[in-house]
């Protein structure tokens, strides 16, 4: 069991037995530092590929889950059942020309698929995949994610502005409205969780997930929260916004929303950050309400093997919630934009309050 | 960390200059973002980690998002 995949890193160098010999030549050139730098930096592009090769799968997922649900094939041609198939749409992307409406804002145009990316990737930071697989466990770890994903918000409120198109600046705007009152159950629910565990750390938050109950039910906090669970999960739907919550690009209204005018590349990056946030807020999901890693099975496995497990454990859970909102995607119709701010105001936020002082007054009655 | 803390001093204060300099009222609002964040990351050099946190929730995520989406609302009239 480590703190994160730094010291995994190490105690596998030392394993192999080059830790020390190549820690001994930066220390006699006197630049003992670089070899935490370059372990950060290839901990920082195993994480990058990974997400890279996420973002590839869950596009032909999601084209699959549709085709079955509509009862059709989906992509077929490129490579084994289409598995290539997001290769050529990149590829078709990066052929595009990369169009500036002449009266866009040039600056702020550009700069927001970057910046819609960096929340997006920087949310996987304190996310555990597994035992000890975590970049940095943070002590404000559920905070940071909470704080992270507020500023997502701005760049579409950029992205929206400096495209200078109405429907553009329509959908940014819708996009806002919904993020603002849906992080609002999130949190509350995400907060009731936190009292039963009294730490804000995701590694916390699993470890009190681990262990049964009578030796069969698993102590995921689904069981104890399941109104919490229920609110986290539609809230935290609106905020993907995807379907039945997906206003900012409702094509039918809006063209396709906030990136109506981008093209090539920059269409490319908002689609990453999208994906990229699906698997971020699912895995968050099962974090905070799945057990994270942790199954009743765990401890009859070889400690070596723990890791590799955990995570395939991790994954499993994952993409069982992201499946669940692809399929709610491909059945459920979209909702009106005075609906959906009502739920969230008049339904979601008062039932997470309740959530939240029933959780309470639980807690400190046991406590006497 | 000196180098560090000089870095994160100069942007913040370049934007916080830009913010009054700027013509435009949506950029304004973006360099107050720039600031505020620049700010956040003053707060995590010294090791204060949940007021950082805190600070880029209410100030960026909250403050800053409603500011720029009052300018939208209203902006009519006023563009060039």
């Amino acid at each position: 069991m480590f703190a994160n995949t730094y010291e995994l890193i190490v105690f596998i160098l030392n394993f192999i037995g080059i830790y020390n010999p190549i820690n001994d030549f930066f220390k006699m050139l006197g630049i003992e530092y670089v070899l935490r730098i370059i372990i950060v930096l290839v901990e920082i592009a195993v994480l990058f590929v990974f997400i890279l090769l996420t973002v590839m799968f869950l596009t032909w997922m999601e084209r699959k889950v549709v085709a079955m649900v509509q009862a059709r094939y989906g992509p077929m041609v490129t490579g084994p059942r289409g598995l290539l198939q997001p290769v050529m749409d990149g590829v078709k992307l990066i052929g595009k020309e990369d169009i500036i409406p002449a009266k866009a804002d040039r600056w702020i145009f550009t700069l927001a698929p970057f910046l819609i990316f960096i929340p997006a990737l920087l949310v996987f930071i304190p996310l555990p995949f597994g035992e000890s697989l975590i970049i940095s466990d943070l002590n404000v770890g559920l905070l940071y994610i909470i704080a992270i994903s507020a500023i997502s918000p701005i760049a579409i409120l950029m992205a929206g502005w400096a495209s200078n198109n109405k429907y553009s600046l329509m959908g940014a705007v819708r996009a806002v409205a919904q993020d603002i009152s849906y992080t609002i159950p999130l949190a509350l629910s995400a907060i009731a969780v936190v009292l039963y565990t009294g730490s804000l750390s995701t590694v916390d938050i699993v470890t009190a997930q681990s262990g049964t109950w009578f030796g069969f039910i698993p102590k995921w906090f689904i069981f104890l929260q399941p109104l919490g669970f229920i609110l986290f999960l539609i809230a935290s739907i609106a905020e993907m916004g995807r379907i039945p919550f997906d206003f900012q690009e409702s094509e039918s209204e809006l063209v396709a929303g906030f990136f109506t005018e981008y093209s090539g590349m920059k269409f490319a990056m908002f689609f990453l950050a999208e994906y990229a946030h699906l698997f971020s807020v699912s895995a968050i999901v099962v974090t905070l309400f799945l057990g994270g890693w942790s199954v009743p099975f765990l401890s009859f496995i070889p400690a070596a093997l723990v890791p590799l497990v955990s995570l395939g454990v991790f994954l499993v859970k994952t993409y069982a919630i992201i499946f669940f909102a692809m399929w709610l995607r491909d059945t459920v119709p979209r909702m009106r934009i005075d609906q959906l701010l009502k739920i969230g105001w008049k339904i979601m936020i008062p039932l997470a309050l309740i959530n939240l002082l029933v959780t309470a007054f639980i807690l400190t009655a046991g406590r006497f | 960390m000196d180098i560090v803390f000089i870095v994160i001093s100069i942007l913040t204060i370049l934007s916080s200059i830009m913010v009054i300099r700027s013509s435009k009222l949506v950029h304004s609002a973006l360099y107050l973002a720039g600031t505020l964040i620049g700010t956040a990351g003053l707060f995590l050099l010294l090791q204060a980690e949940f007021l950082a946190w805190v600070q880029v929730l209410v100030y960026v995520g909250a403050v800053v998002t409603l500011i720029l989406f009052t300018i939208m609302l209203t902006r009519k009239g006023e563009e060039e």
